[in-house]
This record gives structure tokens, sequence and C-alpha cells, in this order.
């Protein structure tokens, strides 16, 4: 009986991604996992695709200051628009529980449109129901124009300076359980 | 047949693999869960337990199954009850191990088109189905094994690259 792996690149590329995500049953899991612990292709197919898929996670980059203020960085020029990934990237990362300290750096964003404000706009509050804050660094001229033109930037603190973005986290007053 | 130096290092690789994703990549006992279903797999091996070669991976499995198994009953049995649920094992590899290769597949991330970029996220990150790929990308079934072939490919060699460091440290 031939191994139903190596049949189909795209099928074996579904269930190599989906146990990477841990979404196989049990049964499967097992089964591919006795077969790749004696198959060199389909480990080194899991490998490449591991690799792969940090690297699609990774548009944007994750910094942690000493303050437990979280700095979002796009590794790479990216677009806030409704069919950029790095919207859903940005999304899974800022709605972690516990992250509510939040600084992004727009200064690689160099589009962005109504998807992408509202996802901003979740992110901030979600940040602000969570007693947290949510500040933007760096936006370009266009990024600015449009934050400007939405009033964004008034209700969504906006900064040149990465400097003095960080210390207006640590001029903030604790807040109070009264507050909260 | 003895197993050279490389080939348990890949046996170990592979064996890494498959116990960081029970246990979480960050995990701090995996090399020792590995070592011992190395040692426990080396002995059976050397005894003749080993049917045939087809079945070596189901073997090392079994084995390999039972060491995690005997690893989780001893922390849950040592460990006071956790308070909350325990947190899910890390689903990606550890920062330490992505800190060599983060150029590499930086670049690699780079050589894609917005549109790969775009194809593979909603393949991999969004999984949505192949069918519904095609359709909403307009693309035909040829062109998107294209897509993974070619970025499939570069992330294969990214590994290999690695791989023949590894090697070379193994046959020092």
């Amino acid at each position: 009986m031939g191994t139903p792996y190596h049949e189909d690149p795209i099928r074996r590329e579904e269930l190599i991604a989906r146990y990477l995500l841990r979404k196989l049953d049990s049964e499967a899991a097992d089964a591919f996992e006795a077969h790749y612990l004696a198959c060199s292709d389909c480990f080194e197919e899991i490998r490449a695709t591991e690799l792969l898929i940090c690297g699609l996670g990774g548009s944007v980059r994750q910094d942690r200051q000493n303050e437990g203020i979280r700095i979002l960085r796009f590794a790479r020029t990216s677009q806030l628009t409704g069919t950029s990934p790095e919207l859903s990237v940005l999304d899974r990362i800022v709605r972690t529980p516990g992250d509510t300290r939040v600084l992004i750096d727009l200064s690689g964003v160099s589009r962005i449109d109504s998807a992408g404000l509202g996802m901003l706009m979740r992110c901030y509050t979600h940040a602000v129901q969570n007693a947290g804050v949510l500040k933007l660094l760096n936006p370009s001229s266009q990024v600015k124009r449009v934050l400007s033109m939405t009033h964004i930037d008034s209700v969504v603190p906006t900064f040149e300076d990465e400097g003095a973005a960080l210390q207006s986290f640590q001029t903030l007053a604790p807040r109070t359980e009264a507050e909260n | 047949m003895n197993l050279s130096g490389w080939d348990l290092e890949k046996l170990r690789l592979r064996l890494r693999c498959r116990v960081g994703h029970a246990l979480g990549f960050a995990c701090p006992d995996i090399e020792d869960v590995v070592q011992e279903t190395v040692r426990r797999f080396l002995e059976l091996r050397r005894d003749d337990r080993l049917a045939t070669a087809e079945a070596g991976g189901a073997f090392l499995q079994g084995i390999c199954r039972n060491v995690i198994f005997e690893y989780r009953r001893r922390i849950f049995r040592d460990a006071p009850m956790p308070e909350g649920a325990p947190e899910p094992p890390s689903r990606t590899l550890p920062e330490a191990d992505l800190f060599e290769l983060r150029e590499a597949i930086e670049e690699g991330m780079r050589q894609l088109s917005p549109r790969d970029r775009q194809v593979l996220h909603l393949f991999y990150l969004q999984e949505e189905p192949v069918e519904r790929i095609l359709e909403s990308m307009s693309l035909t079934e040829a062109n998107f094994r294209v897509v993974l072939c070619r970025a499939k490919e570069r992330f294969r060699q990214i590994y290999q690259r690695s791989c023949n460091k590894s090697k070379a440290a193994a046959i020092g």
C-alpha cells in the first residue's frame, strides 16, 4: 500500500499546515507523526512550512520595553487595507489578553483604508476597555492625512518621536479601581 | 547496522519537532524527552525488536508517545495543581531557533510578491479552502501550485542550509 502523503503536494501542505496549527485530530496526527519520523522528505516539508508560516506571521514584529509596553513594527513596507494580511496579524497580536500598553509604529505603512482605520479603532477600543492605552508612532504623510481627516488623531495619541511616545506611557498615572 | 553520528542527529531533529509539537517548544525538558526516546529506540534496535525497517517510524512514534506520557504523568504528579488552565503549548519555533534564521526568513519573504504572500497567507494562516482561494484570487489550480511550490522551494533551501550547519557540527 502506497503512502497517501506523497500523492498530492497540495493535500500534503494542507495536512502539514493543520498539523502545525494543531488542528488535526489525534488519530490523523498520530499517523502523520509515525510517517514523518521515518520520512526525510516529509520532515523537510514540515520544517520548510514552519519557516514559511513564521515568515508570514512575522510581518508584524513585536518588541517589548521594560515598562511592559509592547511596540509593534512592520517588518517591511505594508498596507493596512482590507485585503492585506498584516491586518489580521495586527488584530491577533493586539487582542492578546494582558497586553494593553501598545505602541504601533506606522512608519512602515504606506497606505491605509477604512478597513485599516477600523482595525486601529478596534485595537484602541480593546486597549481602553482593558484599562490600557494604545498610541501611534511615526505615520507617513499619507497615513497622517487620513488620520487627520477622520479625526482619529484626536482620539488616538500620535507621536513622531519614539522616545517621547515611550515617555508618555511612563507619565500616565496608574488607574485606580474607581476609574476602571 | 550501526547509525552514524549524522543519522542520530537527523533522528534527534525529527524527534525534537515531534516532542516540541506535543509539549510546546518552550518546554525546558524537550532534550531530555528526545534523549530518552533515542536511548530506548537504540536499545530495542540492538535487541532486534524492530521487525521491519518500514515499521521504524511507527515504532519510534510509539516509543516517543510513551516517553511523553510518562513525562506528563511525572510533571502532574510532582507539580501542585495549577490554579488556572495551563498555557497551551507554543505553536511556533522558539525565538532562539528563529534568531539565526530570521534574516534568511525575511529575505525569503522579500522575494515573494505581495500577491503570492496574500495567497500563502490565506492558505496557511486563514486556512481558507483551496477552492475559495482560487475563486477569490482568480487563480487556476496550476497557478496555485506554482505559488506554493516556488515559496516552499525557497524555504526548503533555507532549512537545508541550516541543516548543513548542523551536519557539519555533528560530523565535527
